[in-house]
């Protein structure tokens, strides 16, 4: 409970942000905006670092350059959606969307639930509790052990491919291949369904697409679960 | 005025044909159906053969497939994925081509190498850079060794004609190395030749498997799968390209 009214305070707190940047983005136009308050707008539910912690959204830290770049092109012209990006995208220029994408690209990515107090560090702590409610320790380490075995293995029956054949092992990723490891379970379990159900259509190829339709929810769920203590290889 | 009504119908039915005609010329012909031709060259197969490949590139390209056939080729001894290891590249241009023009049957695999997900170049680099692999993963084999009567059967057969001696396949004429892939990859595919659901299959294959029972297939699958890379056997001479 004292978890949800901390979301609902960061949702709060990112409308606050988002009307304030309505607000002034007119008057501000020709002036270029400096990173800081760029990252008021895009921290406010990607976290200053990048590295989110509200469930749904997706860490940003350490991901590819590039690919951050056109996934902000993208939903720039509309070739992906989504609620809250289609509302912030048309306050930020499309000039300013390398300096952001090599910003985020910059920072570390944290693995596993972020600390409980905002004020203190965030660790990487992979066997901290996460959102996913009342799950117990041993059926949570059945879910990520079943997740390694489609993530490194993919499914044979439904010849669903390896995840990490093409985002790495170590879900490093590329400019390609977005990185995975430590990304948020229930960001990644959106996007696949996304995906499956081609709401989520700008996956270069249509490839993504194919892959998605081969996993069933269960899968996701697990795979999603892997990904969230996957660790980048030293 | 019977006589226009007949015209008519008769003009409206040859129109129908016409039709259906146009619609089966832009269908891959496959195997068992009329005007398949084996091994006709499709114009995509052809460009790429000219453009050669680039293995440095390929190695990159490949990536997209690893999810299934692994970072070394090898796919899995389950069988599912075959190895691709050293494969002959003319022989995986062949097979990539006709899986992208609808003449090999593979759904599962089209998704991942249909037009665009790799590119015309991309097919010839992958297959470029899948030539020079090795592997030090075991091929899938038989659950009992068979290979005594596999053999047999090889021979008596003269599947040699085709696959070598050794089953190293022939580079020159598209014809895959078939050694020391995996045993359950081997008794599908001949299987599906054998139905005739492959697609892309060799009618003289076809015909020379005709009369293999299951337990014959899997003999010389066995026996196939415990022959060793033919890169090993010709050792001292040229690796065929």
């Amino acid at each position: 409970m004292k978890d949800k009214n901390k979301h609902i305070g960061m949702h709060l707190g990112t409308l606050g942000v988002l009307l304030g940047m309505l607000l002034t983005s007119a008057a501000v136009q020709a002036e270029p905006v400096p990173l800081e308050e760029r990252l008021l707008l895009c921290g406010g539910c990607h976290n200053p670092d990048g590295n989110s912690v509200i469930p749904e959204n997706p860490k940003l830290s350490a991901m590819n350059a590039k690919y951050l770049q056109r996934q902000m092109e993208d939903f720039k012209a509309g070739k992906r959606t989504n609620p809250i990006m289609d509302s912030i995208i048309p306050m930020v220029d499309e000039s300013e969307f390398k300096a952001l994408a090599k910003y985020f690209s910059e920072q570390k990515r944290l693995v596993g639930a972020p600390a409980a107090d905002p004020s203190a560090p965030a660790v990487a702590d992979a066997s901290a509790p996460a959102a996913a409610g009342a799950m117990s320790e041993q059926a949570k380490a059945d879910l990520v052990a079943k997740g390694q075995q489609i993530y490194l293995e993919g499914v044979l029956a439904t010849a669903a491919p390896a995840c990490g054949g093409c985002h790495g092992e170590d879900g490093s990723g590329n400019d390609k291949f977005p990185r995975l490891n430590g990304q948020n379970q229930t960001y990644v379990v959106s996007q696949l369904a996304n995906f499956k159900s081609g709401a989520r259509t700008n996956d270069p190829k249509g490839v993504m697409r194919a892959v998605a339709k081969r996993l069933t929810e269960e899968e996701m769920a697990a795979v999603a679960e892997y990904i969230f203590t996957l660790k980048e290889a030293e | 005025m019977k006589k226009l009504l007949s015209i008519v119908i008769v003009a409206l039915f040859s129109l129908q044909a016409a039709v259906v005609v146009a619609a089966d010329a832009s269908k891959p012909k496959v195997y068992g159906k009329k005007g398949y031709v084996w091994d006709e060259m499709t114009p995509e197969r052809t460009a790429v053969l000219k453009m050669g490949g680039d293995p440095v590139k390929g190695k990159e390209s490949f990536r997209g497939c690893q999810g299934c056939h692994k970072a070394d080729g090898a796919g899995v001894r389950e069988g599912v994925y075959p190895r691709l290891t050293g494969q002959h590249a003319s022989v995986l241009i062949k097979q990539i081509t006709e899986i992208r023009a609808g003449i090999r049957l593979n759904p599962k695999m089209l998704p991942f190498v249909e037009d665009p997900a790799i590119s015309m170049e991309e097919i010839g680099d992958i297959a470029a850079y899948l030539n020079t692999l090795t592997t030090v993963r075991e091929n899938g084999k038989g659950a009992e060794d068979m290979s005594a009567k596999g053999k047999k059967l090889f021979n008596d057969n003269k599947c040699f004609t085709c696959h070598g001696k050794n089953g190293e396949g022939d580079a020159a004429k598209s014809y895959p190395m078939v050694s020391a892939q995996h045993f359950d990859y081997l008794v599908r595919e001949m299987k599906w030749i054998k139905q005739g659901v492959r697609g892309n299959s060799n009618p003289d294959m076809v015909k020379a498997i005709a009369k293999f029972s299951q337990a014959d297939l899997e003999a010389v699958a066995d026996y196939l799968s415990r022959l060793p890379d033919y890169r090993t056997v010709t050792a001292a001479a040229p690796a065929a390209k």
